[in-house]
């Protein structure tokens, strides 16, 4: 019955289920280039999660829609986004059954759950990786060296056990290195180059909106510009602007999580409090949480949270976008 | 109604029908914080249980005593002098879980239970029946709170009552005995108890047509 | 002043109430259907709070501890509350009405609130035999306004969640708790920020 009404609180969107697939498609394609490059830099075990963890997507979003007597929606694509961004969360040497449980987490606890595709106040993917992250906190240590090219070569694990460059000693990567994603760290987050061709294309395709990812990041540079004093300089190791905005998945949260449209406002006004709030925390958890470096999915989380309050303070009585979908709920 | 019942049902009352913890949902706070482990769960129970005993029975015995207008400071000044009891007596013979349970000792002061069947039942019922209302309504979040701990034992830290019980192989889901997993467990174990629920009512509802059939 | 501030972030992020040490879960559940109704709550927490912490610290001080009653503080402090709800409920009617309209509703609801007793008994146990008064006072209405912003953005996901397709069974305290939960790990990545 409730699947009748074609009322989803937010992608707006006419013909939701074709547009909806033709939306998803667009973030495949535009992350795509990304998971490329991640089979590049950490060989078969990447493939293999990502494998592992769009499949579990899938498959648990079907079986629950049919054990719940619903029409299935597989089709729009949304699963395979999820899945896709799980595992761009994970580390290269998480066992394949994180990737597995992470999916049906996200799928069915966060998102299904709660009514499913437009109805979920968190990001599936960011909440279930910071569970598998509270889980299995060794396991999820991304320290993985990456081993361009050599596809099955066997994964050495870095001693040093930290997690992304943030935690090394500094001057340990060249701005290239973090640029072409050189680096260890969670499969996704690592190619800057490829992150940003995808985001760029969705801009362009108005499928986000520029102003989350632009405010994340100017805000973040401004930020990490007072604590740190310096652009970039070869000497000052993590301790500038460069190295802390091109390390860890800051720049992967801004494009691909923090402007999911459900979970994120719906003014543009709210989508630059978004941003801004994003960068806030993420400093704030960087600057001053030893235990957790990287700080990204924390940040993006906690605005998911607020999401509905700024959305309440900055949306218009009369255009709310809670309207529509109660009055969809008598029709 | 709950005049009439037997003493028995009184007591069954607490644990089944209105379960504190499934069905009124009273008491979070506890339940969630200590449910980390099945020893604590226990402790916690059995301590919220002596309370509500005591000051149940207190509470029935003075109800003619107290004026209506005072009720409310004087369930406090009897509650609070149980949970100081069970404080010490904690701190005396069984200091580890004194030191495990801490703050939530002292708060059961302020645990909703023990309020709401003062008010709602001691200060309107003869001083046996009380005693089986907190025994019962004890027993019912003892076995709530033991059961959400079990839950989380299990799959947090792999083990039971500190025995391992999962095999060796099995990475323990650590999030599940942090905060997040509190809620997160008592939320889906609503879900069963719920399914639970509606299960058995359907099938008293099928056979009462069967007999009227 | 550094110490205060970690008091402060300690008390609205860290160690949020809700979130994290399960203290005033009652309220939290119970009133969070609406913001503004979550907001009333939030604000006549975050009153009675700092002025409860304000007693309890001068009774512990100068009552409990000189007379070497310790094991009294319990029921001293509960009755402390109980007394201080009572008689902010009454000057509040004399003294401003909208105030009164405003968070008179949820006074009686505020001593059964977990999370005031819990911060007075935490002001007398932190660290080097208990906070001094500036630190209690802080340290109280840092958490109370930590409850705020936790229970009000609650609401707002609950309002949200109201209108949403969520599954009938997952109506009400089930539904409630996950979404309790989930929100709980948004505030997980501060753990550790202050030791």
């Amino acid at each position: 019955m409730q699947r009748k009404l074609i009322v989803a609180s937010s992608p707006h969107l006419r013909n939701e289920g074709v547009s909806t697939r033709r939306l998803m498609l667009d973030v495949v394609l535009a992350m795509l280039p990304t998971a490329v490059a991640s089979v590049w830099f950490f060989g078969g075990s990447a493939l293999m999660l990502l494998v592992v963890a769009i499949l579990s997507a899938v498959a648990g979003e079907f079986f629950y829609q049919k054990h719940t007597h619903q029409k299935v929606t597989v089709s729009d694509g949304s699963a395979i986004v999820t899945g896709m961004l799980l595992a761009f969360n994970l580390p290269a040497s998480a066992p394949w059954w994180i990737a597995m449980i992470g999916s049906l987490i996200a799928i069915i606890l966060v998102k299904q759950m709660f009514g499913g595709l437009g109805n979920n106040f968190m990001n599936p993917a960011l909440a279930a990786r910071t569970i598998m992250m509270l889980s299995w906190t060794s396991l999820m240590a991304a320290n993985v060296l990456p081993h361009a090219g050599q596809w099955l070569a066997p994964q050495t694990v870095d001693a040093v056990a930290s997690a992304t460059p943030l935690g090394e000693s500094p001057a340990s990567y060249t701005l290239w290195q973090l640029f072409s994603g050189d680096i260890p760290g969670m499969l996704g987050e690592t190619c800057k180059l490829t992150l940003l061709a995808g985001g760029l294309y969705l801009i362009i395709r108005r499928v986000i909106d520029w102003r989350i990812p632009v405010s994340f990041l100017v805000t973040a540079f401004v930020l990490f510009w007072i604590k740190t004093g310096t652009i970039y300089s070869a000497e000052s190791g993590s301790e500038n602007v460069l190295y802390q905005l091109l390390s860890g998945g800051l720049i992967l949260g801004a494009f691909f999580m923090a402007t999911d449209y459900v979970t994120s406002p719906v003014s543009p006004l709210g989508r630059i409090i978004m941003g801004v709030g994003c960068a806030g925390m993420l400093f704030v958890i960087r600057a001053f949480n030893p235990s957790y470096p990287e700080g990204c999915s924390f940040a993006i989380l906690f605005m998911n949270v607020l999401t509905p309050l700024i959305d309440k303070l900055t949306v218009p009585k009369p255009f709310g976008y809670v309207k529509p979908a109660g009055s969809a709920k008598e029709a | 109604m709950s005049g009439k019942k037997g003493i028995t049902a009184v007591f069954m009352n607490g644990i089944i029908n209105e379960n504190p913890t499934f069905r009124l949902l009273l008491g979070m706070c506890p339940t969630l914080a200590i449910s980390t482990a099945v020893t604590q769960g226990v402790g916690m129970g059995l301590a919220t249980t002596f309370v509500l005993v005591f000051s149940n029975l207190v509470i029935s015995l003075l109800r003619n005593v107290i004026p209506e207008k005072v009720r409310i400071p004087s369930f406090v000044v009897v509650i609070a002098t149980f949970v100081t009891i069970v404080d010490l007596l904690l701190k005396a013979f069984i200091p580890s879980l004194s030191q495990s349970l801490g703050l939530y000792i002292p708060l059961i002061v302020v645990n909703c239970i023990i309020f709401a069947r003062a008010e709602s039942y001691a200060f309107k019922n003869p001083p046996l029946r009380a005693l089986a209302d907190g025994f019962g309504m004890g027993f019912g979040f003892t076995l709530a709170i033991t059961l959400l701990s079990a839950v989380r034992e299990v799959i947090g830290s792999g083990t039971f009552l500190g025995i391992q019980v999962m095999p060796a192989a099995y990475h323990p889901m650590a999030i599940v005995i942090r905060p997040p997993g509190g809620f997160v467990m008592l939320g889906l174990l609503l879900l069963v108890v719920n399914a639970v629920i509606k299960a058995v009512d359907k099938r008293k509802l099928a056979k009462a047509k069967e007999e009227i059939a | 002043m550094s110490n205060l501030m970690l008091i402060v972030v300690g008390g609205v992020l860290v160690n949020n109430f809700v979130m994290s040490q399960f203290l005033g879960i009652c309220p939290f559940l119970g009133v969070s259907k609406k913001t503004e109704t979550a907001l009333g709550m939030g604000m006549a927490v975050t009153f009675v709070m700092a002025i409860a912490s304000l007693f309890t610290f001068f009774v512990q001080r100068y009552l409990l501890i000189p007379l070497q009653l310790e094991y009294m503080q319990t029921i001293a402090f509960i009755l402390i509350i109980a007394v201080l709800v009572q008689t902010v409920e009454i000057v509040l009617k004399k003294m401003s009405r909208a105030l009164y309209q405003a968070l008179g509703v949820y006074l009686p609801l505020i001593t059964t609130n977990c999370a005031v007793l819990g911060v007075a008994i935490n002001n007398t146990t932190a660290v080097d035999g208990g906070y001094n008064l500036i630190q209690s006072v802080v340290n109280g209405t840092a958490g109370a306004l930590g409850f705020t912003l936790a229970i009000v953005a609650f609401a707002a996901i609950r309002e949200r969640l109201a209108v949403s397709e969520m599954p009938k069974w997952m109506d009400g305290f089930p539904g409630a708790l996950i979404a309790a939960g989930l929100m709980s790990i948004a505030f997980q990545g501060f753990s550790g920020l202050i030791h």
